[in-house]
């Protein structure tokens, strides 16, 4: 029993740098989306992001967390960032890629009016994508983002191609120390599902919030 | 006062106004006719911005205030916040309560003082359209554009309508109105305009007629016998 508890402690104490990963990332990612997605709208920048994006979208994120890790950031920083941080870095700049797509289909799909009336009313364009075409279209596609941070939590388990001792990576080394593989699978596994669990719970929280429904 | 000399627009090369000029006089009322597709909508669009002529010049100094079709509120923000975004956006504290109140007594004007706090989306056409037009009016317009301002509304509505540009108007403010309804331009207008096929076929002042809208409706007729020898 006291073994099974360790195991539990051990394996979830992985959840710290799973949840940092999933965070640092998944802010990255809409930060970096946002501005990906607005600038598609400009002739001069279109080529530019949809190249970034078809090649993120088309590389697995396995090697990305790799090149990354041994060719960009040191050629970049020229030093180590550390495993965290560049796992942070590259998972964010993958999950922007998506972040970015789902964003675009929802600024396609708002009415044209409805950047025709900020013009209008002489909103500076700033202003137009912070107050009247974010908050809309964030709403519109919440369901897809939390789509989006659910996978990025499955994605984080790639840290261990670099080192990461998360969730997965310690549920591994147990297994791989003792030759046992269902306790310490089961307890990642469980672990994992509570978070996904949570995540939705608080993505159905904010999307209660959407006072204004239907027919907009 | 409001300049458009020679405009053209083409969509796909296919024109949708024809060097089109119009003087309109300050703090008057001015219809746009025309059967749909005509081009009322794009000349009122060309005349805010939101549409950049093919040929031709557009003068004027002083605001443009723009009545959607379809209004157009933001649906994430309440009625109030709807009408105080702007004029707030950089006003200090102190001046933005004096825009809440302003905004609040435009809405108690309008007959919809209690809806301040609603979303766009618990209102019926006629509300949204008052909240649309004191949104236009936040900004303190020299010129207002409507765009078919009673599509959709009955008939009760539309006299409210009437009664409510005319309030407006008598702040001074110049209004262009663009609509299919003769007889609610022969209403309020001083002088109205035909359009056919983005050229302007007749022009003429409901004071000068003793039955204005039977006198445009035999453009109209004519206009309509064209199209269909044209189909
Ligand atoms: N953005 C656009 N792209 C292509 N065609 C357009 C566009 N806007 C208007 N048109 C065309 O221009 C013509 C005039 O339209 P509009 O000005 O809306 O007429 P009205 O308001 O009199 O009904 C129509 O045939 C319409 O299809
Ligand atoms: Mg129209």
């Amino acid at each position: 029993m006291s073994k099974l508890l360790s195991d539990v402690f051990y394996i979830g104490s992985g959840a710290a740098l799973t949840m940092e990963l999933l965070v640092g990332g998944i802010l990255l990612g809409l930060a970096l989306g946002v501005v990906f997605a607005i600038l598609r709208r400009y002739r001069w920048a279109r080529p530019v992001i949809c190249g970034l994006v078809s090649v993120i979208r088309g590389t697995p994120v396995l090697l990305q967390i790799s090149i990354f890790y041994f060719i960009l950031i040191p050629a970049l920083f020229r030093c180590d960032l550390g495993i965290r941080a560049t796992g942070i870095i590259a998972l964010g700049i993958n999950s922007a890629a998506y972040v970015s797509e789902i964003l675009r289909g929802g600024i396609e799909s708002l009415p044209k009016g409805q950047f025709e009336a900020a013009y209008a009313l002489g909103i500076p364009p700033f202003y137009m994508w912070r107050d009247i075409i974010l908050p809309q279209v964030i709403m519109n596609v919440l369901p897809s983002l939390v789509n989006e941070t659910v996978s990025l939590l499955k994605e984080t388990a790639l840290i261990a191609t670099i080192g990461g001792m998360d969730i997965t990576r310690r549920a591994q080394a147990i297994a791989a120390a003792r030759y046992e593989y269902f306790t310490p699978l089961c307890i990642a596994a469980v672990t994992y599902y509570a978070l996904v669990r949570i995540l939705e719970f608080i993505g159905k929280k904010i999307e209660n919030r959407k006072l204004y429904a239907e027919n907009m | 006062m409001l300049r458009i000399c020679n405009i053209g627009k083409s969509f796909n090369n296919i024109a949708v106004l024809n060097d089109v000029s119009v003087h309109v006089e300050e703090s008057s009322i001015l219809g746009l006719a025309g059967p749909s597709g005509s081009g009322k909508s794009t000349l009122l669009r060309c005349i805010q911005g939101l549409e950049k002529p093919d040929a031709g010049s557009i003068k004027y100094d002083g605001k443009i205030g723009f009545m959607f079709q379809d209004f157009q509120l933001f649906p994430h923000m309440t009625v109030l916040q709807n009408l105080v975004y702007t004029p707030t956006r950089k006003a200090a504290s102190e001046k933005k309560q004096q825009y809440i109140a302003k905004a609040n007594t435009l809405l108690k004007e309008l007959g919809i003082g209690a809806k301040a706090g609603n979303y766009p989306s618990t209102l019926s056409g006629g509300q949204k359209q008052r909240v649309a037009l004191a949104r236009s009016l936040m900004i303190d317009p020299d010129l207002l554009l409507c765009d078919e301002p009673t599509s959709g509304l009955d008939v009760a509505t539309i006299s409210d309508v009437v009664a409510l540009l005319r309030k407006v108007h008598k702040r001074n403010v110049t209004i262009i109105i663009a609509s299919h309804d003769l007889d609610f331009l022969v209403e309020i207008c001083d002088r109205i305009m035909l359009l056919k096929s983005g050229q302007i076929i007749a022009d003429v002042r409901p004071s000068q007629h003793t039955n204005t809208a039977l006198h445009l409706k035999s453009f109209y007729d004519f206009s309509c016998d064209d199209a269909r020898e044209q189909a």
